[in-house]
């Protein structure tokens, strides 16, 4: 009976014929002559959530193969709607990837020629014992071939079966790798994107070096998804931009002190314009993303004219992104972002500012602390009565403590960080959701005000449909509003005020 | 999980290579079939190409049900695994009985070794008198080859007489599934024999019927099914048939 393809083996090298060899003992193999030799790809997203769990992804022909995890070798058809692994059709290869990110797409990571033989081990009766599936993988570039061995046991010839895996192992060029080194090893010039880098901020640093280092390294993530966004791969790659550039402007803001007052303005000035021609794009992405929750908020009687909306934003996005691919490839972005680049990572950096040679650990601390107390004076101040503008002031305040809080992490233990990361993180959710509701309202009033006119009847199913969702953001602005005085307090509490002021505050502790 | 029975109270009449065939028919639906050579001979074995194993201890089996296990062999195929001649009619009885009862540790070892088997195929060795009320009992249905001759005519009544015997046991002669075997058309006696038997038993006798074959006798040598090697054959086809009937009644029982 088939076993389930537990065991796969990878065989650095293409594994010839001549190297396998016609007998394992008194055993005899015979190798199938390989298929005609086809073009694969190997799949994975920008940040490598596959190679990271273990698993390689081979797109030939019409199949797709999914190596590592506990099944072995598994594949289903490679149709699919867009890159998304959402839109794969149903199939086991489907179900292994549901741990990578929805949003992100899956991209050829390399190609090269594949091709397969089968191998079957047999004794003297002529019966066989264990068959074994090869497929090699020879890769463009410079990268090794490598041949991936599926061996199909047949029940009660356990022994034979440890014979073939030895022999094939003993066949093979080198060790066998593990699943995650395979791509790094087909594709060994493939660049490696991590959105968030660790950024080494030493104790003894000064408050200069680490600003200086951190601006220089999200400037280097942004351009890493240029690329992408400008092929349109994902809205991830915009997104990751958005968040990189945002780092860098504010470090800037945040690090007082560090730079001249002037030099800080104009740095914060270019970086402001530098995220300015994606706001539009980002805002339909959201939009466009959430589709499906607009709809279940009003009932299929208003649905039409969420269609006609949504349409807009389709198209609208189409010409979005043109735009801001055309200002990506352009020479002005192109010398405005390396010239940034170029002032912090140049010998000499940025000129300094009066905080620029303080020790990075007490600068941080002191940061961190004032940041603290002046957020929880807002909160504090905060009743059901407080006008909204307060409690934005509450949200902002709050993104600018987690900006600081981890910015410094590396200084402190993750362990002290984590439990009062925590509750900050729940308080700003529950800020965030206020802030995207309200912002939201804007953003459909804006629109409906401002919109292309489509005909008397179709304006109205419009206005309708964009009117009854501004009236239910409205009503889940208000619960949200509700609930941020209940997370203040779970943030406000004396373990976690002790915590801040131990790991924060020098002088009092 | 069903149990289908080649059996026959007379020798030679061709249950070994109906059992051969028709497990292989099933593998090749996708059912997961486990035929038990169960003929100290070991003839469905050699068809396979597979070693008889190496005689179960009695006790071993009894206490211990998973050495049963442990003797499964995987066919060339896929689907398709089989128990080697290995077992005295003792243990074949209790292992019967023990497949039928899903209760049974024999049962539960199996599926915790990873064989649940959609259906058991039975190659019986040619002695009624050893076959136990036990078998009977446990096949859903009793596939029994018969070749078309006075003979074989008195040898089938034998057989039924024997099956209604068991009524109190709830054997039902409905298990019974008879199809003519190395049937040669151009022997007048063959002809009459068929028409009479059928006319006789309207119930118990299958459709197909399976010619006499040099292909079949090919299994010897080739050490494969027909349906593997000569699959467009005449012989191959009346397997297919035989096999198509007896999914039916199967799917009846
Ligand atoms: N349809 C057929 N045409 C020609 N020869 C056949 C046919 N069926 C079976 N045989 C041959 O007849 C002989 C007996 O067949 P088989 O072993 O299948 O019968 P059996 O009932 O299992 O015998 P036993 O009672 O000894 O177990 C074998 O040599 C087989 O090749
Ligand atoms: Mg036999």
């Amino acid at each position: 009976m088939k076993q389930s393809q537990r065991s796969v083996l990878i065989l650095p090298g293409m594994l010839a014929d001549e190297d396998l060899g016609t007998t394992i003992g008194d055993l005899e193999i015979q190798v199938s002559q390989p298929d005609a030799e086809t073009d694969f790809e190997i799949l994975d997203n920008h940040i490598g959530s596959l190679q990271m769990s273990g698993q390689v992804l081979i797109r030939a022909g019409k199949t797709l193969t999914l190596l590592g995890g506990h099944e072995g070798l598994i594949s289903q058809g490679a149709a699919s709607k867009g890159n998304l692994v959402t839109g794969l059709k149903d199939g086991p290869v489907k179900d292994a990837l549901q741990h990578v990110p929805p949003l992100r797409g899956l991209l050829g990571v390399g190609s090269g020629t594949i091709s397969h033989r089968d191998l079957s081990m047999t004794d003297d009766e002529n019966k066989t014992l264990v068959r074994a599936h090869l497929t090699t993988l020879n890769p463009k570039g410079g990268g090794d071939a490598v041949t991936i061995a599926a061996l199909h046991p047949l029940r009660g010839y356990d022994e034979a079966l440890e014979q073939l895996r030895d022999h094939l192992r003993a066949s093979a060029e080198t060790a066998s790798p593990d699943a995650a080194d395979l791509s790094p090893m087909l594709f060994p010039d493939q660049p490696r994107y991590n959105a968030k880098p660790d950024v080494a901020i030493v104790e003894n640093a000064t408050a200069w070096q680490s600003a200086g280092d951190v601006i220089t390294v999200y400037l280097q993530v942004a351009r890493e998804n240029e690329a992408g966004i400008i092929a349109d791969h994902d809205t991830e790659f915009l997104h990751d931009y958005r968040v990189a550039l945002r780092k860098v402007r504010s470090v800037l803001s945040l690090f007082k002190g560090v730079y001249p007052e002037e030099q800080t303005a104009k740095f914060k000035g270019i970086a402001s314009e530098l995220m300015s021609p994606t706001g539009r794009l980002r805002d339909l992405d959201v939009y466009l993303l959430a589709r499906d929750d607009y709809f279940a908020m009003l009932p299929p009687s208003l649905h039409k004219g969420l269609a006609l909306m949504f349409e807009m934003f389709r198209k609208e996005r189409r010409g979005a992104h043109r735009a801001l691919a055309a200002h990506l490839r352009s020479s002005g972005y192109h010398s405005a972002i390396t010239d940034l680049q170029a002032a912090f990572a140049g010998t000499d950096g940025p000129p300094k500012g009066p905080m620029a040679d303080a020790s990075v650990g007490d600068y941080a601390r002191r940061l961190i602390w004032k940041r603290y107390r002046k957020v929880c004076r807002i909160a504090r101040g905060i009743t059901a009565d407080t006008p909204d503008d307060q409690v934005h002031e509450l949200r902002i305040g709050c993104k600018k403590l987690r900006y600081l809080m981890e910015f410094f992490a590396p200084l402190y233990p993750a362990a002290a960080v984590k439990p009062i990361l925590k509750p900050l993180k729940r308080l700003q959710d529950n800020l965030g959701l206020f802030n995207d509701y309200s912002v939201q309202q804007a953003f459909l009033q804006r629109f409906m005000d401002g919109h292309e006119p489509l005909g008397h009847k179709q304006d109205l199913v419009l206005a309708q449909s964009i009117g009854a969702l501004i009236a239910v953001l409205h009503e889940r602005q208000k619960e949200e509003r509700a609930r941020i005085m209940a997370s203040f307090s779970q943030f406000d509490g004396a373990d976690i005020r002790s915590q801040f002021r131990s790991l924060f505050n020098a002088k009092e502790a | 999980m069903k149990i289908v029975a080649c059996y026959s109270n007379k020798g030679g009449v061709g249950k070994t290579a109906a059992s051969v065939n028709l497990a292989y028919a099933f593998a090749e639906t996708g059912s997961r079939v486990l035929l038990c050579d169960l003929d100290p001979q070991g003839a469905s074995g050699f068809y396979f190409r597979v070693k008889p194993s190496q005689k179960l201890d009695n006790d071993a089996f009894f206490e211990e049900a998973k050495q049963v296990a442990k003797a499964i062999r995987g066919s060339d195929y896929d689907n398709l695994d089989i128990l080697p001649a290995n077992m005295t009619f003792r243990d074949f009885d209790v292992f019967l009985s023990r497949m039928k009862n899903s209760q049974s540790r024999l049962k539960k070892s199996l599926k915790a070794v990873g064989s649940d088997y959609d259906i058991i195929v039975l190659d019986c060795p040619p002695n009624i008198s050893t076959l136990s009320e036990n078998v009977l009992q446990a096949a859903d249905l009793i596939v029994v080859p018969v070749i078309p001759t006075t003979l074989s005519e008195r040898t089938f009544e034998q057989l039924l007489e024997f099956v209604e015997g068991q009524e109190a046991t709830k054997v039902s002669k409905k298990k019974i599934a008879a199809f003519f075997s190395m049937v040669q058309r151009q022997k007048v006696l063959h002809g009459e024999t068929m028409a009479r038997m059928r006319d006789t038993y309207p119930k118990r006798i299958l459709k197909a019927a399976l010619p006499f074959s040099t292909d079949v006798e090919r299994m010897g040598v080739n050490r494969a099914p027909v349906l593997a090697f000569a699959s467009d054959r005449p012989s191959a086809k009346a397997y297919r048939q035989i096999f198509a009937e007896v999914q039916t009644r199967l799917r009846e029982s």
